[in-house]
C-alpha cells in the first residue's frame, strides 16, 4: 500500500510540473527517439551468478574474458508523458549482416499520464502481455556525474532482488521525462544509460533524435497473441525460475531477457 | 504486575506517533528558491527528496525560471533535500520533520563546477567525474600514459593539477601536502615519493580532497586551516594472478602418473605450462585442462580461408588442433607417456596473439587377437590373427597465429604451424588360416619394423574488408603447405603352406620411403547486399600440390639389391578450380542459400621405378570438369524449434596411393595394387535437423537424418585366390562403382521429470548403408543396418548425491548379397550406474560401474566386461588446496578392448588385452584451492 501511494505521489509530481510549465523551454523539444547500443558480456554475466563457485568464474573469465561481448541496437520512443522500447532493425555487429534471427514479440510501452504499463514479451519461450499500473524502481541517488550523447547525466543504483542484478543508471539533468531503456524509469530524467552488474549488460545511448512522433508510440495493429499477466505475476514467473536455475546450478539468463 | 503493564505499554506506543503528530503536521510543503552564487536563478533545476537512510529517491520536482520550486502536500518527515543542476556541484541537505505546515528552505546557492573540470572531464575524457562532498575524483584508467609512465606522469594529464619541474603538485591551484595510497600515507611524508615511484597502471583512480591541518588534527582543535590531499586507489588484482595445480600418484602394479600446470596471466597476457607423464594409459591431459592450458586462444581454430560453400579442394592437410596433448586412447594395450608444454596468448582489441609449443610422446605395448571371416561366393576362410606391437611415437609442434584489426575495417589473419615427429613401430603377427572352417592352409609370420621421421609445415594468411555499405565485403586468403617424410621399413615373412609336403617361404624386405608434398591455396570472396533481405556471394578458390613419393625396396639377403618391380617413384601435381556463387535470403528467423560452382580439377602424375628413370607408362593428365550445386535452408519457429536442411554434391579427388600402378605387397597374402584410370568420387549428401529447446521445463530435443547417394564412388574390389605357394591371398585394387549409399539419423534429448531432481536422457540412432563391391569377378553388395539405443536417468536428490543409471542396446545386422547365408547379427549392450557422493563436509566418494556384453550368436561369441570403479577423495589444507585421492580401478579385474565389425565380405573382432585392476593413491596442490561441492553438469 505505502509504495503504491508513495509511486502515484511520485507521478503526481511530475504530472503537477508538467501541468504547471505548459510552456516551458522543453515541451515542444521534449519528443524524439532515441538509439541504445546495448552490449552483452557473457562472461560477466556468468561471473555475476553468486551461486557457481568461484573454481568456475574464475574459469570462464579466463578463458572468456576478452572475447564475449555481443552488440545490438534498440530504440526507445518518448514524449513528457509516453514512451515504447523495441528492438531495432539495425545490427550493431557487422558479423551479424546477412542473417536473421526471428524476431521476439517485444515492446515496452509506459503511460506516465495514466500511471500505466503495457509490455509484450516472450519469457521462457511463452509470450506474456504485462497489464498493470506503473510501479517504478526504488532508486538510491548517488553523485556522480558524466556526459552520456552529449548529455550531463547523475546517477543512480537500483538493485533488483528477484534477478540479481546491480543496476546503475545514468539520467540526463535537462530531459526530465521518466523514462527509460527495458524496463527501467522513474528517474528525474531521461535514462541514457543504464549498467547491469558490471558490464554484464550496458546499454548506452549513442543518438538522440529530437523530433515529432508520428505513430511510433501505437501499438501494433495486429492483435498481439499473449497471455495476460500482472507485474506481480511476471515477478514470480522470474523469481521461480531463478531459483529452479540456482537449485540446477546454471544460469538463469538463457530464455529470458537479462 | 507485568500483565497489567503491558496493554498499557501497548496504549502508549499506538499514541506516540499520535503524540508525535501533534507537535508536527502530518503533511508538510517544502519550497524555496534556487540561486547560483553569482545569485542568477537557477532555472529548471532537478529537486529531489530522498529517503535519508538509503538515499532511495522519495519525489522529485523541477525549479522553475525563477529558480522557485516546492513540494506540496509531501509527508512530514526526515529527508535528504537533494540538488542537481547542469554545471553545477549537487546541493544536499538534510532536512528535519517540520513543525510547521509550510518549511521554507529560503534561498538555495549552487557552487559551480570549474569549466575546466566539466569540459575536459567530463566532455572530453568521457570520464565520470565522481563529487562526494569536497572529494573530487577522477578515473585514472580513462587518461591514456605510455606503458613505463609513473604516476607523475599521469597526474600532468589530469585537469586541474598541475605538476612542477621538481614533481611538487598543485591542485585547484593549492598544493598537495600529503599523497595516501589506498588511504595509507606512503614511505614517508614526502608526498612525492608514491607519485615518483609508482608506475601509473597500477592505479585506478585519483582522488583530491581538503583535509584538516596537521594541527588540527593534533590538537583536536579545528583551526579551520584545511590542506589539500591527494588519495591514489590502487587497481583491483583480480585480473591479475596465477593459478595452478600439481599431481602425483602412485599405485599397486607399478602404475604411476604426474601432472602439472601452471598460468599466469592479466587483463591482456596469458602464459601457460602444462606437463604430465604417466604409465595409466592417459596419452594426453583432460578437457579441461587443455581448455586451460590454452586459454583464451582455446576455441580458435576455424578459419581455414576456405571460402564458398561445402569447400573440398586440396584440403588434406588436416593437423588436429590439439597438437595431440589431449589423451585420445583408443582402449587397446598399455602405454608410458610423456608430454607438456607452454602457451602464450596476447589479447586486446586490436590483437589477438597466440603462440604455443608442445612436445608429447606415447610408447605403445599391444598385445592383440583378431579373428576374421572372409566369405567367397563358394566358401570362406578364417585368419586367426595374434599380433605383438611395440611403438613409439613422439611429436613437436609449434604453432603461431595473430590477428590484427588494422582499423575499424580491416582485419588481418596470419597463422603457421609447424611440427616434427618421430615414430618407431615394431610389428609382430602370427596368422593362421583355415579355410571353410576345417581345413588349415597356412600359417603366416610376419615380423616388420618401421622408422619414420617427418615434419610438415602449414601457414594461411586471411584478410577481410569491410566496406562502408552494410553487408558488403571483401575477403582474400593465401595458404602455403609443406611436409616431408623418411621413411624405412624392415619387412619379414614366414609362410608355410601345409600342402605334402609343406612349403616354407621366406621373404626379407627392406623399404626405403621418401614423401614430399607441397601445396599452394587462395580463395577468393566477395559479399553484396542486394536488398534488405538479398545477398549475393561470389568466391574463387585455387590449390595446387605437388607430391613427389619414392618407395624402393631393396633384398636384404642379396646385398640390399634393388627389387625393380616393386620399387615406384612417382610425381603427381594436382590442380583444383573453382568459380562460384550463391544467393541468400534472410529475413525473419528464415535463412536460405542456394549456390552453383563450376570446379575444375587437373591430375597429372608420372610414375617410374626410380628418380631420373625412364617413365613406366606415359604421364597420366587427367582433366575433371564438374557443376556443383548447393542448397541450404534454416528456419526458426517461434517457441525455440529451429529446423535446418541442406543438400550438397561433393566431388573429391582419388588418393595418391590408390593412383600408383606399382602392387604393395608387405604382406604376402594381403597385396594391394593402385589403379592410375580411377575418377573422383561423386555423391549428393541431404541432411535435416530439428532441435526443440524448452526454457521452461528445461527439456531438450534433437533429430536429424542424412542421406548420401553415390554416383561414383572408390571401393576396393577383391580378387581372392588360392595360390599353392601362399595359401590364400587377397588381392585388393581401387575402382570406381555407383549404388553405394548411407543413410543415418539420430534422436537425443533430455527430459526433466522432476526439475533439478530427476532428468531422463534418451538417444538413439539408426544407420544403414549399401555397399557394393567386387568380389573375384562377382557383384557383392553388403548392406548394414545398425540400430542403438541409450536411455538414461540422472537423479540428485540433494547438492551432495548425484546418482545415474542407465542402459545401451545396440544391433549391427550385416547381410552379403554373395553369401546370405552368411549374414552377421552384431551386439554390442551395456548397462552403466554412478554415483558422487559428498558424505562429509571434505569427503566425496565416486565409484562407476558399467557392464558390456558382446554377442555375435552365429560365431557363437558371448562376453561379458564388468568394470567398476571407486574412488575417495578427501579435501584438506587452507582454502582446500591439498586432495587426497585413493582410487580403484577395475576392481573385478575384467578389463579387455572387444570390437567387431563387419564390412564387404568379412567380419571381424579384435580383442585386445589392456590396463586392468590397480589401486592408486594420489597427492594433489591447486593453487586456487578444490571445489567442496559435487560438481554438476557442465553447461559450457
Amino acid at each position: 500500500m505505502f509504495k503504491q501511494t508513495r509511486f502515484s505521489l511520485f507521478f503526481g509530481a511530475l504530472l503537477a510540473f508538467v501541468a504547471l510549465f505548459p510552456e516551458n523551454m522543453y515541451s515542444q523539444e521534449l519528443e524524439g527517439d532515441i538509439r541504445y547500443l546495448v552490449t552483452h558480456n557473457w562472461t560477466k554475466k556468468t561471473i555475476a551468478l553468486d551461486y557457481l563457485s568461484k573454481q568456475q568464474r574464475e574459469r570462464a573469465a579466463y578463458m572468456w574474458g576478452n572475447r564475449s561481448e555481443w552488440k545490438v541496437y534498440t530504440t526507445l520512443y518518448f514524449t513528457p508523458t509516453e514512451s515504447k522500447y523495441e528492438d531495432s532493425e539495425e545490427r550493431a555487429e557487422p558479423d551479424d549482416e546477412g542473417y536473421s534471427w526471428r524476431k521476439e514479440a517485444f515492446f515496452i510501452k509506459r503511460n506516465f499520464a495514466q500511471n500505466t504499463l503495457y509490455d509484450v514479451f516472450t519469457l521462457l519461450g511463452k509470450t506474456y502481455i504485462v497489464e498493470d499500473s506503473l510501479r517504478a524502481p526504488e532508486w538510491k541517488i548517488l553523485n556522480d556525474m558524466k556526459e552520456v550523447a552529449g548529455h550531463i547525466c547523475m546517477n543512480a543504483y537500483w538493485e533488483d532482488t528477484i534477478k540479481q542484478q546491480r543496476i546503475t543508471a545514468w539520467f540526463a539533468l535537462d530531459l526530465p521525462v521518466p523514462a527509460g531503456p527495458e524496463r527501467l524509469c522513474g528517474l528525474p530524467g531521461l535514462i541514457l544509460e543504464a549498467d547491469y552488474n558490471d558490464g554484464a549488460m550496458n546499454i548506452a545511448a549513442n543518438r538522440i533524435q529530437m523530433k515529432k512522433l508520428d505513430k511510433e508510440l501505437d501499438l501494433p495493429k495486429k492483435k498481439i497473441k499473449g497471455k495476460k499477466i500482472s507485474e506481480d505475476e511476471y515477478a514470480t514467473i522470474v523469481r521461480k525460475h531463478v531459483e529452479e536455475k540456482r537449485k540446477a546450478e546454471e544460469p538463469w539468463f538463457w530464455g529470458m531477457r537479462y | 504486575m507485568k500483565r497489567i503493564l503491558l496493554p498499557l505499554w501497548l496504549c502508549l506506543l499506538w499514541l506516540s506517533p499520535t503524540l508525535l503528530q501533534a507537535q508536527n503536521p502530518s503533511r508538510v510543503t517544502i519550497k524555496g528558491i534556487v540561486r547560483d552564487t553569482t545569485e542568477a536563478e537557477a532555472a529548471y533545476a532537478t529537486v529531489m527528496l530522498l529517503n535519508p537512510t538509503d538515499s532511495t529517491l522519495v519525489n522529485f520536482s523541477r525549479s522553475d525560471e525563477n529558480g522557485l520550486f516546492s513540494f506540496k502536500n509531501v509527508k512530514n518527515t526526515a529527508y535528504i533535500f537533494k540538488i542537481s543542476y547542469i554545471g553545477h556541484i549537487p546541493y544536499q541537505q538534510h532536512l528535519n520533520p517540520s513543525p510547521t505546515d509550510i518549511n521554507d528552505l529560503g534561498m538555495v546557492y549552487l557552487k559551480p563546477i570549474s569549466q575546466e573540470l566539466m569540459e575536459v572531464v567530463i566532455r572530453t575524457a568521457k570520464a565520470p567525474l565522481r563529487i562526494r562532498g569536497d572529494t573530487i575524483e577522477y578515473d585514472a584508467t580513462t587518461f591514456k600514459v605510455p606503458p613505463g609512465s609513473t604516476v607523475e606522469d599521469l597526474l600532468r594529464r589530469l585537469p586541474g593539477i598541475e605538476v612542477a619541474a621538481d614533481g611538487s603538485i598543485k591542485a585547484q591551484g593549492r598544493d598537495v601536502q600529503k599523497v595516501y595510497v589506498d588511504g595509507k600515507t606512503f614511505f614517508g611524508d614526502d608526498p612525492k615519493s608514491a607519485t615518483k615511484n609508482l608506475g601509473a597502471e597500477t592505479i585506478s583512480k585519483v582522488q583530491v580532497y581538503d583535509e584538516k591541518s596537521e594541527q588540527a588534527k593534533l590538537t583536536g582543535i579545528d583551526d579551520g586551516k584545511k590542506e589539500k590531499a591527494m588519495n591514489l586507489e590502487l587497481k583491483e588484482e583480480y585480473k591479475k594472478g596465477s593459478f595452478g595445480k600439481l599431481t602425483g600418484a602412485v599405485g599397486t602394479e607399478d602404475r604411476w602418473a604426474a601432472r602439472g600446470n601452471y598460468n599466469r596471466f592479466n587483463e591482456k597476457q596469458q602464459l601457460s605450462f602444462i606437463g604430465y607423464a604417466n604409465n595409466i594409459n592417459e596419452t594426453g591431459v583432460n578437457w579441461e585442462d587443455y581448455g586451460e592450458f590454452k586459454g583464451q586462444n582455446a576455441f580458435n581454430d576455424f578459419d581455414n580461408g576456405d571460402f564458398g560453400f561445402g569447400y573440398n579442394g586440396g584440403g588434406r592437410y588436416y593437423s588436429s588442433s590439439d597438437n595431440g596433448l589431449r589423451n585420445n586412447f583408443d582402449g587397446r594395450g598399455f602405454t608410458k607417456n610423456f608430454g607438456g608444454g607452454v602457451n602464450y596468448n596476447f589479447d586486446n582489441k586490436k590483437t589477438k596473439y597466440n603462440a604455443s609449443y608442445v612436445y608429447n610422446e606415447t610408447t605403445l605395448d599391444l598385445d592383440q587377437l583378431s579373428l576374421r571371416e572372409t566369405f567367397l561366393n563358394d566358401g570362406s576362410f578364417t585368419n586367426t590373427d595374434t599380433s605383438t606391437r611395440l611403438e613409439f611415437r613422439g611429436n613437436h609442434s609449434i604453432a603461431t597465429r595473430i590477428e590484427q584489426n588494422l582499423d575499424s575495417s580491416n582485419l588481418l589473419i596470419v597463422k603457421a604451424n609447424l611440427g616434427f615427429s618421430n615414430s618407431n613401430n615394431q610389428n609382430r603377427q602370427a596368422q593362421y588360416f583355415i579355410e571353410n572352417n576345417t581345413t588349415p592352409t597356412n600359417s603366416l609370420l610376419l615380423d616388420n619394423g618401421t622408422l619414420l621421421d617427418s615434419w610438415r609445415l602449414s601457414s594461411a594468411a586471411i584478410f577481410r574488408h569491410r566496406f562502408k555499405k552494410k553487408g558488403r565485403s571483401f575477403a582474400a586468403s593465401a595458404g602455403y603447405n609443406n611436409s616431408q617424410s623418411d621413411g624405412r621399413e624392415n619387412i619379414f615373412s614366414l609362410n608355410e603352406v601345409f600342402t605334402a609336403p609343406t612349403r616354407t617361404d621366406q621373404i626379407r624386405q627392406l623399404n626405403l620411403n621418401d614423401n614430399a608434398t607441397e601445396q599452394f591455396k587462395s580463395s577468393l570472396l566477395y559479399t553484396e547486399p542486394l536488398h534488405k533481405r538479398w545477398f549475393l556471394e561470389a568466391f574463387y578458390n585455387f590449390s595446387h600440390s605437388a607430391n613427389a613419393v619414392n618407395r624402393q625396396v631393396q633384398d636384404p639377403e642379396l646385398n640390399n639389391e634393388r627389387i625393380t618391380d616393386l620399387s615406384v617413384f612417382y610425381d603427381f601435381t594436382t590442380q583444383f578450380n573453382r568459380l562460384g556463387a550463391d544467393i541468400r535470403y534472410s529475413h525473419e528467423g528464415l535463412n536460405a542459400s542456394a549456390g552453383l560452382a563450376g570446379q575444375r580439377l587437373d591430375l597429372d602424375g608420372r610414375y617410374a621405378t626410380d628418380r631420373d628413370m625412364p617413365l613406366l607408362t606415359d604421364p597420366i593428365k587427367r582433366t575433371f570438369d564438374n557443376a556443383v550445386p548447393y542448397l541450404e535452408l534454416e528456419y526458426e519457429f517461434p517457441n525455440n524449434v529451429w529446423i535446418s536442411a541442406d543438400y550438397t554434391y561433393n566431388v573429391s579427388e582419388p588418393r595418391l596411393t590408390d593412383l600408383q600402378p606399382i602392387p604393395n605387397v608387405n604382406n604376402p597374402a594381403f597385396r594391394n595394387e593402385g589403379n592410375p584410370n580411377l575418377t573422383p568420387e561423386r555423391s549428393h549428401s541431404f541432411s535435416a535437423n530439428l532441435n526443440y529447446w524448452n526454457p521452461a521445463s528445461f527439456a531438450n530435443v534433437g533429430i536429424g537424418a542424412n542421406f548420401s547417394q553415390f554416383d561414383n564412388q572408390i571401393i576396393y574390389n577383391q580378387t581372392i585366390d588360392f595360390v599353392d605357394s601362399i595359401g590364400f591371398r587377397t588381392t585388393a585394387r581401387p575402382d570406381n562403382v555407383s549404388g553405394g549409399n548411407r543413410f543415418n539419423t539420430y534422436l537425443w534429448s533430455s527430459f526433466p521429470i522432476v526439475k533439478t531432481k530427476l532428468t531422463m536422457n534418451l538417444n538413439g540412432n539408426l544407420n544403414a548403408g549399401r555397399s557394393p563391391a567386387f568380389v573375384n569377378g562377382i557383384e557383392n553388395e553388403t548392406d548394414n543396418l545398425g540400430y542403438n539405443f541409450n536411455l538414461g536417468f540422472s537423479f540428485t536428490p540433494s547438492p551432495k548425491l548425484i546418482l545415474y543409471a542407465g542402459g545401451n542396446l545396440g544391433f549391427n545386422n550385416i547381410s552379403y548379397s554373395i553369401r546370405e547365408d552368411q549374414n552377421q547379427k552384431i551386439q554390442n549392450h551395456g548397462a552403466n550406474a554412478s554415483a558422487k557422493w559428498q558424505f562429509a563436509a571434505k569427503t566425496f566418494l565416486e565409484s562407476n560401474f558399467t557392464y558390456s556384453l558382446f554377442r555375435n550368436d552365429r560365431f557363437d561369441f558371448k562376453q561379458e566386461v564388468p568394470i567398476l570403479n571407486a574412488s575417495v577423495r578427501h579435501l584438506l589444507g587452507p582454502s582446500n588446496r591439498f586432495e587426497l585421492r585413493l582410487a580403484a580401478f577395475d576392481i573385478f579385474n575384467r578389463r579387455v578392448s572387444i570390437t567387431q565389425t563387419g564390412n564387404q565380405n568379412y567380419v571381424v573382432r579384435n580383442t585386445a588385452s589392456t590396463l586392468a585392476r590397480y589401486f592408486m593413491l594420489s597427492v594433489s596442490y591447486n593453487m586456487r584451492g578444490y571445489e567442496s561441492k559435487i560438481k554438476k553438469g557442465g553447461w559450457w
